[in-house]
Parts: C-alpha cells; structure tokens; sequence
C-alpha cells in the first residue's frame, strides 16, 4: 500500500487548490462553433472550459482563438484522455503534452476522470469504467501521484457516469473517490449529472450518493443533459450524452449540493447537437442565479 | 489475458463475448448495458473521421462513409489519445476497400482532405518578407543554390483524378455533373492564415514546390519542373507561394536544415 | 554554363523569375490569374474531436459490424458520386459495389 504523499486536503477554502483557482461561479465548455462570437460579444460568464486533447496540436486556429479568448476569461483545462484508470503506466509523451499545454495556458484548474481509455496502445475514445478494488486504487493514486508531481499541481478527478459494475469491487464508488482523496489531495469535481446518471442506472438515490462523496474536496462542478434508454430489464438506462440541457432533477440535486457546501465553479456542459452560444449562456444564467442566492 | 484485455477487444469486435465479471443492480443482463460503451467508442470514432472527410462522406453518402468507417476504426483504432489529425491511414484504407473500387478516385480525394486537416493543426510560422526575397536579386549568381524554406502548413498532392474540381464542386465551386473524375489534377494544400486553401495548380508547379518542399534548391527544383515537358511557368508559381505567405526562410546555401 | 545547351536554368532566367515573381506577389489577382485555375478556400470545420459525447443509444453502430463477403443486408450507395460523370461505368456515372452488413 503507498502512503499518501499528499496530505487529505482540508475543507474548501483552507487549502491552497494550486496555482490558481475558478472563480465560484458558472462556466461553459468552449466550442470551436462559438469563437467568433464570444470575441464578438463578449459574455458574462465566469469561466471557459477546453478539452485539454482537442489542443494538442502545433498550430492553427484553435490555438489562435484559445489565445485570445484566455486574455479576457479564466480557463479551465479538461483532460479527457490520461486514462488515470489505465491498467499500465500513464503514457509519459501524453502527459509530457499536456503539461506544455498548461505552461502555455496557465489554467486556473486541471482535472481528468476517474476512467480509462487507452488500453495495449489503442486509444478507445470513451470514458471506460473499471472494478473499485485494492488493486484499482494503488493504481489510481499511484498515476495520479504522477500526474500531481509532473504537473506541479493539484489536480481535480471526476466521478464517472457509468452503465456497468463490477463483480470484482469491494468500495462502493463514492468510497473509493473518498480513498483516492485521502491518499492523493487531488481534489474532487462533482459531476451532478454522472451522479444522477449512474444512480439512476444502478438503482441507488443520488442525494445518498452525493452526501456519501468527499464534498470538502470539491473543487468544481459539472452540469450536463442526458439520454434515456432501457437495459434489458427493461428498467431505465441513461446515457451521458452531453447533447440536451439539464434535467429538472440534475438542477434539483445542484441546488442541494450548494446548499451543502456553498458557491463552486459550475460547468455546463454540452458536446453533442450543440445550440447558438445565447442558449447555453442562458442555462449557465440558471445555475448563476442559484450560485447568487447563496451569496450573503 | 486480463479482464481489461477482454474488456477492450470486446469494444471494437462484436464477435467477442461481452465481456465477465460485469454486473446490472436489478439482475439484468450486462450485454446489453455493455452495448453503450461499444456504440460510445464506435461514433465517437467514426464521427472523429465524419468531421475531417466530409467530401468524402458526401461522395458515398453518410450511410456507406459510416460503414467505411467503422471497418476502419475496428481494423486501424488510434493510437494517440489525440484525435484531431486521426484518419492518417484512411485514404489507404479506403484505396484498398473492395465495395469502393467503384469510386477509384475516392482515396485521392480523401487524401486531399486528410492534408487539409493536417494544415489546418500545423505549426504557425512567419513568412519572409518580399524585400528579404528581392534583396538575394543583388546576389544573381547565387540564385540557382538559394533554398526556400516552407510553411509546415503547405502539401502537394499529385492526382490521377480531379480531386481539386471534385473538392470544390462540393463547396458550391462548378457543377459536380460537369466534372471529369479521370482528368489528372494538382492540388496545392496550405494555410496562410487561419483558413486552409486549396489550390489547383499545373503539374509542373506542383514538381517544382514538391522539389523546393525536399530541400532542394531553386535551380534544380525549376529544372525538375522543366523537365516535365509540359510548360512550366516558374514566376506564377513563384509569385502564388509569395502571395500565399508560403515561403518562410532563405537558405543562400541551398542547405535547408 | 549555356541555357540552350543544358538542361539547368541559368541564374539570369531565375533572376528574371524572381523579381516577375514578386510583382505578380504585390498584385495578388495577377498571379491568381497567370496560375489560370481554380482556388477557393473554406474554413476547416473546427470540431473538437475529442468530446465527452456519446452514441445515444445503446444499439446500433458498436454491434452492426461491416461484412462486405457476408449477405445479411445491403447498403446502397445514396452520395453524390452518383452525380459524376464516369464514362467507363455502364451507367456513365460513378457507382459502388454493395457491400454488407450484418448484426450481431
């Protein structure tokens, strides 16, 4: 078993969350469609969030745009493909990327998931569930450990949305988030929605859930839309598609979760049928004014 | 072989079993739960593809072009977690794909689409100014050993087909009807700016970049292109990678590093 | 060294080259024009390729897998090659061969 090397981290506001922190306040995802138009406008929004793999590139207009949307917003930097879950070593040359991507932006928050999805040296594009056992958490903190050293910094790990469990786990996940946070001090990123998500597809109440997580770790959180399928039960099964706006029931939970630890950096996120830049930053005003109703 | 091992053949090959050790709260059978992640993996790639070759999605229609694509993601999955220039080894697939052989000129034209991609993430570097350029005219002997650096951004492709009059028919440039699939093309690929360009130029134009993109000098490089026997316009083709801001360093050696 | 006895071209040819080169440079129509073809340019569509979307649904592409020996169903081709002119092909435009898939 590795001993921590990082202390737990103590209550939100008391630790010092890295070289920088997201203002408590709403963000969007940004969207290649939505340069010209946030250059153009202007919008009052607290943050913007980028897909740390879609700018890993040498040149070009992303890069152009990523430049000058920074000067005017806090940024936050979304890993999508360390595989922190993965079975081997963290692939070095990824990490070694997304650290010039950091010295070059200067994010005010990192974070990644706690998934995987590279596996024998095929990147599989999704965000991949593994077993909560022994073995999985010396894993988990073992890389991010190495991520944490590499990058200089703390960094903030998701909950999943996920469809399947495993026989093979010994911690629920809330559980395991909690051992991570222990033995790591990363800090966590609350996806409401992958909380409702998985409860809903593994038959647990998702405020339970929620109260069950290391909530003074949170360091931001993620609001997002779903699908609705079947499994073969015939009982819900919803998929995490990023592609509708948030549901009643994902606002509901948001409004609890601050009520229980107070104002966070709230991300809505949308990557799929993506609508006019006025409609979502009309859904983040929604979680801006419950995120105002808390101010004193 | 690991549970994982399984658990990522399983993705990409829906002849695997799904895979053991999975399990549903209300008893329900995991496979079918197991079938997000398979479709997750499978769109997200063919999508990634989808967005980088869309005239050759428009060629076959959405519904061939995603089964083309399918069988090459499962046959050639990425290896880089980084995806925005995935589909390197599409146009070969695609060559070597036996219900398109219909289309011989498909590959071509996903090759143009696949340099267009690869332009548009290429590194940014700043063009020598045109008074960097007329100030080597004092130095006229050497002229034939002056090498041309160029801009990452910038490709040749050298086609059988008309890729460039089929590229641009599908962006409202000609009549697609009026096109000659079998008529040879040039394409000169690059990005001055921010927005990739595609140019159609004459074949010798597209010998003489390729031999000053190989690192060889002006004066070899025009004789390559004379060579061709088919006309070769040197000051045109000189004067576009200019105004294209395609020239961006002057080796007076010739040595390119 | 001659022009007309070798193959090389002089240094006063490419001298010549050069500065047309750069007049045709400062008057960006003509040399589009001395190029005499086509050149358009489009944005590349910017779509960030490495998403946290999914499939929306639990079916279809992850199992439906490309069988093009198999005969389960065919896919006809509905894309604009139809519209290409192609002469060696009995119906004078472009076609594609059905190929097959199957589910699983």
């Amino acid at each position: 078993m590795p001993k921590p090397v990082h202390p737990a981290s103590p209550a939100r506001g008391a630790a010092a969350p890295g070289p920088a922190c997201l203002p408590p306040r709403c963000g969007l995802g940004l969207k290649p469609e939505h340069f010209r138009a946030i250059l153009e406008t202007q919008p009052e929004i607290g943050f913007f969030e980028i897909h740390a793999e879609n700018y890993m590139v040498e040149g070009g207009p992303l890069h152009h745009y990523l430049t000058q949307i920074r000067s005017h917003y806090p940024l936050s930097l979304h890993g999508v493909g360390l595989s922190i879950g993965g079975d081997g070593e963290l692939d070095a040359v990824h990490l070694d990327r997304l650290a010039a991507l950091i010295e070059r932006y200067a994010p005010d928050s990192f974070s990644e998931h706690l998934a995987w999805s590279s596996h024998g040296g095929v990147f599989l594009d999704d965000l991949l569930p593994l077993p909560y056992d022994r073995y999985s958490l010396i894993r988990v903190c073992a890389h991010i450990d190495q991520v944490q050293t590499r990058l200089g910094r703390r960094m903030l790990l998701e909950n999943p949305a996920t469809y399947v469990e495993f026989a093979a786990s010994t911690f629920s996940e809330a559980e395991f988030l909690g051992e991570v946070v222990v033995r790591t001090g990363c800090g966590l990123l609350l996806d409401v929605s992958n909380a409702y998500v998985s409860c809903v597809n593994h038959g647990r109440d998702p405020w339970a859930f929620i109260e069950a997580l290391p909530l003074a770790a949170v360091g931001q959180v993620h609001l997002a839309g779903f699908a609705c399928d079947t499994d073969a039960a015939g009982d819900s099964l919803l998929i995490d598609t990023h592609g509708a706006p948030v549901s009643q029931a994902v606002w509901a939970l948001y409004r609890r979760l601050l009520g229980r630890v107070g104002p966070m950096p709230t991300l809505i996120e949308r990557d799929n049928d993506i609508p006019p830049l006025p409609v979502l930053l009309a859904e983040a005003r929604c979680a801006q004014g419950m995120l105002q109703e808390l101010a004193p | 072989m690991s549970a994982r091992d399984d658990f990522a053949r399983a993705l990409l090959d829906p002849d695997q079993p799904c895979p053991a050790g999975l399990v549903a709260w209300n008893g329900s059978d995991p496979a079918r739960r197991f079938q997000v992640y398979r479709n997750n993996v499978l769109v997200a790639l063919v999508d990634a593809l989808a967005d980088g070759f869309m005239v050759t999605r428009e060629l076959v229609g959405d519904a061939f072009f995603r089964a083309m694509a399918a069988a090459h993601a499962r046959a050639h999955p990425p290896r880089s977690p980084v995806l925005a220039c995935y589909g390197a080894d599409f146009p070969g697939f695609i060559a070597r794909f036996p219900p398109a052989a219909g289309l011989p000129y498909l590959a071509d034209v996903a090759r143009l689409e696949y340099l267009r991609v690869v332009a548009c993430h290429a590194a940014d570097v700043a063009p020598v100014s045109q008074a960097a350029l007329a100030a080597r005219l004092a130095d006229e002997a050497g002229l034939p050993a002056l090498g041309l650096g160029l801009q990452p951004s910038l490709a040749v492709l050298s086609s059988r087909f008309a890729v460039v009059s089929l590229w641009a028919a599908h962006h409202g440039v000609g009549d697609l009807a009026a096109v000659l699939p079998e008529a040879a093309e040039t394409a000169l690929v690059l990005r001055p700016g921010l927005e990739v360009e595609v140019i159609g130029i004459p074949p010798a134009s597209g010998v003489f970049i390729a031999a000053l993109q190989s690192g060889r000098p002006l004066g070899q490089a025009a004789d390559e292109a004379m060579a061709l026997g088919v006309g070769f316009d040197l000051a045109a083709t000189l004067g576009l990678l200019l105004q294209k801001s395609a020239v961006t360093a002057l080796h007076p050696s010739g040595s390119i590093s | 060294m001659s022009a007309i006895t070798t193959k090389s071209i002089s240094a006063a040819s490419l001298a010549l080259a050069v500065g047309a080169a750069l007049s045709l440079a400062a008057a960006p129509a003509a040399a589009q024009d001395r190029m005499a073809d086509k050149e358009k340019c489009f944005g590349v569509a910017l779509k960030g390729k490495n998403d946290c979307k999914a499939g929306a649904g639990t079916t279809c592409a992850g199992t439906s897998k490309v069988d093009y020996q198999g005969n389960a169903w065919s896919l006809v081709p509905k894309g604009s090659c139809e519209k290409t002119a192609s002469p060696s092909s009995p119906t004078g435009h472009g076609q594609l061969a059905e190929f097959k898939e199957k589910k699983v």
